[in-house]
């Protein structure tokens, strides 16, 4: 069991530092459901399953939704 | 490179900020500040009815804190559908093939009914009156995104969820004035004499189901408000 959340841990670390060091906007909002999804598991094992809920529906669920939308329309300024 | 240090350098200043505090919290005197948290678990369920300790906090201990984030959301919504008077909606630039509109379809009921059960059975399990109005806040959203925002706003139409949201909103306030009306706290429940029941049984821990409907209804109108809002342009 410590392995496995030794080695959710880093995969947390290597998708927050993703989101925030990759050049491209979309695969940031992408990379953001996985954030969720692994920080989900987390909780799980860690025993709160209310929070876990509410990460898994509003964090990978719904702000992701939001993202695209945004994302879809707005344009890239430093490509014109 | 600049750009790339100073980016480096935020997230590690906010990791050490987040490390230091964290140590505090965790390095806390043990015996003499927690007394609060012990007198939850120990004694909520008694004196809530709910089994479930989180939503025993957030909507009977901590009701008001609960009131104000919903207060939050509501002038948020508001707001948001003021601030776009934009009648004629625009549909994203994308058609889907039958498969995706047909698994929307038959994917709705899902969603409604589990909606509905992390509404109601919030005092019971996981979940609770916010989870379940995002989930119930899915429908409208799936409608806007496949059918496009015509389709969505004419099955449910601004109006109608404003109305909703507001129901939720005046609800809450509401049955939080019922404590009032007997002598106690604005938003009291197990004090105020409301019949407690049997801890574990649906119908049970006196105002917290009810409490937990009006949040639910609340957060999906207003969420689905928000999100049409968005999607809207000139």
């Amino acid at each position: 069991m410590d392995m496995i959340v030794t080695l959710l841990m880093i995969f947390l670390l290597v998708t927050a530092f993703f989101m925030v060091f990759t050049k491209q906007t979309a695969n940031a909002v992408i990379a953001f459901p996985i954030f969720g999804s692994i920080l989900v598991v987390l909780f799980v094992i860690f025993q709160a399953p209310s929070v876990a809920m509410a990460e898994a529906v509003i964090t990978a669920g719904l702000a992701t939704g939001f993202f695209v939308i945004t994302f879809n329309k707005t344009k890239d300024s430093r490509k014109e | 490179m600049v750009k790339k240090l100073y980016k480096l350098g935020l997230v590690v200043s906010l990791g050490m900020f987040l490390f230091v505090l964290f140590s505090d919290i965790h390095n806390l005197d043990r015996t003499s500040k927690n007394y609060l948290s012990e007198h939850y678990i120990s004694e909520g369920v008694q004196e809530t009815g709910a089994i479930n300790l989180v939503t025993s906090v957030l909507y009977d201990y901590r009701a008001f804190d609960t009131l104000g984030e919903a207060t939050v959301l509501l002038t948020a919504a508001t707001i948001l559908a003021f601030l776009v008077p934009v009648t004629k909606a625009d549909m994203l630039g994308t058609t889907f093939t039958i498969i995706v509109y047909q698994a929307t379809k038959y994917l709705i009921p899902f969603i409604a009914v589990l909606g509905v059960y992390v509404i109601m059975f919030g005092h019971l399990s996981p979940g609770g009156g916010f989870v379940g109005g995002v989930v119930m806040a899915l429908i409208p959203i799936l409608l806007s995104l496949t059918y496009g925002i015509d389709f969505s706003e004419y099955k449910l139409t601004p109006n109608t969820k404003k109305v909703v949201e507001d129901i939720g909103a005046i609800g809450f306030i509401l049955l939080g004035l019922l404590a009032v009306l007997t002598g106690n706290n604005f938003l009291a429940n197990g004090q105020a004499g409301f019949p407690l029941g049997n801890a574990g049984e649906l119908i049970s821990a006196g105002l917290i189901p009810y409490l937990n409907v009006m949040i639910g209804i609340k957060v999906g109108a207003g969420l689905a408000i928000i999100f049409n809002s968005l999607m809207k342009e000139q």
